[in-house]
């Protein structure tokens, strides 16, 4: 050992110590938890290794002298030696160079990163925990949800109240009056897209056509017309539609006309497709059917 | 082995860059070019919908609206599916926009119609309080360009063979004989409207900007 080197690790111990010195100072105990004693012994650890090297390198530069072949070609005086190369380097370079290549012409074209892909996992891990949490979500919940949706997704048509902005949209803020009930027991009604087939004109007339339209209209309160029959075959017994035939009358059927749209007297409503969700259709179901009461 | 290359700046600096650009052909230009193609169902813009598309342009409403849903929930939710690169094979140029002053429109023929859009382009503030979109009350009395819009159709089909049928040709003739079918389109949006002006300007042969653009916006989906 020479005095440089003695020098060195002293100026490490030094360090050392005085870490420890601040360290317990700032009232850390180092050997309550083993990350605590992991990084005083890494800090010690740096320390002294990085004096030894730099020790070792300085002695080196002090009494080394240059030795070997020299290349051809040299800047301006300045030349380099054709010394082999550190083997643990070369073999390192080469072995990334082959990686390299793997990954190039295999790992990212076939293993590839893609945004989309992550994009498509999330949305799909999401969606699957929205529906969890809000399977069994409650009205007032639902109410508040059905709100937002609303006021992003309909409001430009239906107006913000849903009052379907002076006959722009439907108005939501009621349900079909007697007259426009008689009006579809009357002529029919093919105005939505989820039943191509329409509903028939004259599926009952006279009083028994008044019965009917004053108790849907009414809410389906009270005695139910014996001539309800006539629409319990396409809508229910108690009107709330039956799938594939026909739509609830209880109220607006949000589920048919948000994923198929309708195209009638006032005018033409999109389609909204898959675009709404199960839980968001309840929740615009809970929000609409508030209005109209 | 190299020693040579060392020697000779021009020759190293090429070799670098090939050794570079490498790892960029083979990653990016494969993906690049497999991304650029259309897709299997696109249809190629009718010359109506050209016309809007250059209407479009004109009034800019890039200013304000972008044409590219990126593929984060919050646009998803909003606006549908994310874009796809391949839906823009026809457009020239594509109107992709960076700037939302207004929502996103790549697929408001999903969600608007077009009499809410007649509407709402007279008076958008009218349909949404607040809008701060302009008004484009001369749209539903300025003419549309429809003839430079076929043109536009009969070049890229010349010139990128973007699939226009072979009725597509130039002349006069090829115009005169493809001109009833934009009327035709033309008609068929301006039925769902409620301008008297719009619809009289319609049934004498002409296209009014506003029924050029709705088409353009319809077929936004
Ligand atoms: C043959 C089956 C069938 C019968 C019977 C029938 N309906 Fe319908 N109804 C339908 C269908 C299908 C629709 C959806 C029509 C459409 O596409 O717009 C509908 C729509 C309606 C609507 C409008 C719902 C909406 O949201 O727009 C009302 C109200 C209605 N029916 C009331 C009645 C009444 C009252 C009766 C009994 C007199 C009746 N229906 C009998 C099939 C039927
Ligand atoms: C582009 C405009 C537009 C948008 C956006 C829109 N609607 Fe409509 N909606 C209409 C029009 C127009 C009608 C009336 C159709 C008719 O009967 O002529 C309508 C009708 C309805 C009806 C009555 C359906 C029936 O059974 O008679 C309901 C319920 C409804 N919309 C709910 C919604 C909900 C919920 C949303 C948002 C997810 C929405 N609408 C978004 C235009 C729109
Ligand atoms: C000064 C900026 C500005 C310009 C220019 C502009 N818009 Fe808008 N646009 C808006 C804003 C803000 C909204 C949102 C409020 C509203 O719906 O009116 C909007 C909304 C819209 C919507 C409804 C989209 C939706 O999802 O509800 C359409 C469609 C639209 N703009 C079309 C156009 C067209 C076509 C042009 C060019 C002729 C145009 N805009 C020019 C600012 C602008």
């Amino acid at each position: 050992m020479n005095s440089l080197m003695i020098k060195t690790l002293g100026f490490a111990a030094l360090l050392i110590l005085a870490t420890i010195f601040v360290v317990t100072k700032l009232n850390i105990d180092i050997f309550a938890d083993s990350v605590n004693a992991l990084t005083i012994a890494g800090a010690i650890a740096v320390a002294t290794i990085t004096s030894a090297v730099a020790a070792k390198y300085i002695n080196q530069m002090k009494t080394d002298t240059t030795s070997g072949k020299l290349a051809e070609e040299n800047w301006d005086g300045i030349g380099e030696y054709e010394n082999e190369l550190p083997s643990g380097w070369a073999y390192t370079f080469l072995a990334v160079f082959m990686w390299s290549m793997w990954y190039g012409l295999a790992g990212y074209p076939i293993w590839a990163y893609s945004q989309i892909g992550e994009y498509n996992e999330e949305v799909l891990a999401y969606n699957a925990k929205f529906e969890e949490t809000h399977k069994n979500a409650s009205e007032e919940t639902l109410k508040e949800m059905g709100e937002s949706i609303f006021l992003v997704q309909c409001q430009q048509c239906h107006g913000a109240t849903g009052d379907g902005l002076s006959g722009r949209a439907q108005d939501l803020t009621k349900h079909y009056s007697k007259e426009e009930v008689l009006n579809i027991i009357k002529n029919g009604q093919n105005a939505l897209g989820a039943f191509p087939g329409g509903m028939p004109a004259g599926m009952a007339s006279g009083a028994d056509a008044e019965a009917i339209a004053a108790y849907v209209a009414g809410g389906f309160k009270g005695e139910k017309p014996a001539a309800f029959a006539a629409c319990a075959s396409c809508h229910g017994a108690d009107g709330k539609g039956t799938p594939m035939v026909a739509p609830s009358i209880h109220g607006y059927d949000i589920h048919n006309v948000v994923s198929k749209g309708k195209k009638g007297k006032i005018g033409r409503m999109p389609a909204f497709g898959s675009m709404i969700t199960p839980v968001q259709e309840k929740a615009l179901t809970a929000y609409v059917q508030s209005l109209a009461k | 082995m190299f020693h040579w290359l060392e020697k000779n700046p021009f020759f190293f600096a090429s070799a670098i860059s090939i050794v570079i650009s490498f790892a960029g052909l083979i990653e990016i230009v494969p993906n690049f070019s497999k991304a650029a193609r259309p897709l299997v169902d696109l249809k190629p813009r009718t010359v109506l919908e050209l016309a809007g598309k250059e209407v479009y342009k004109k009034d800019n409403c890039i200013a304000c609206h972008s044409q590219l849903i990126r593929p984060f929930k919050s646009e998803t939710d909003r606006y549908g599916k994310y874009s796809l690169s391949g839906e823009y094979a026809y457009d020239r140029p594509f109107l992709w926009g960076s700037k939302r002053t207004g929502p996103d429109l790549h697929r408001v023929g999903n969600y608007r119609t077009t009499d809410w859009h007649e509407a709402h382009m007279k008076n958008p503030s009218k349909i949404v309080p607040g809008s701060i979109m302009p008004a484009y009350k001369h749209q539903f009395t300025n003419v549309a360009d429809i003839e430079t819009a076929y043109a536009e159709a009969v070049t890229v089909r010349n010139v990128f063979h973007t699939p226009y049928g072979p009725e597509f040709k130039s002349g006069k003739a090829a115009w005169e004989a493809h001109k009833p079918k934009v009327l035709a389109d033309a008609k068929k949006i301006a039925d769902e409207m409620q301008d008297e002006g719009v619809k009289k300007m319609v049934a004498e042969g002409k296209v009014p900007e506003i029924v050029a653009l709705i088409a353009y916006l319809n077929s936004l989906k």
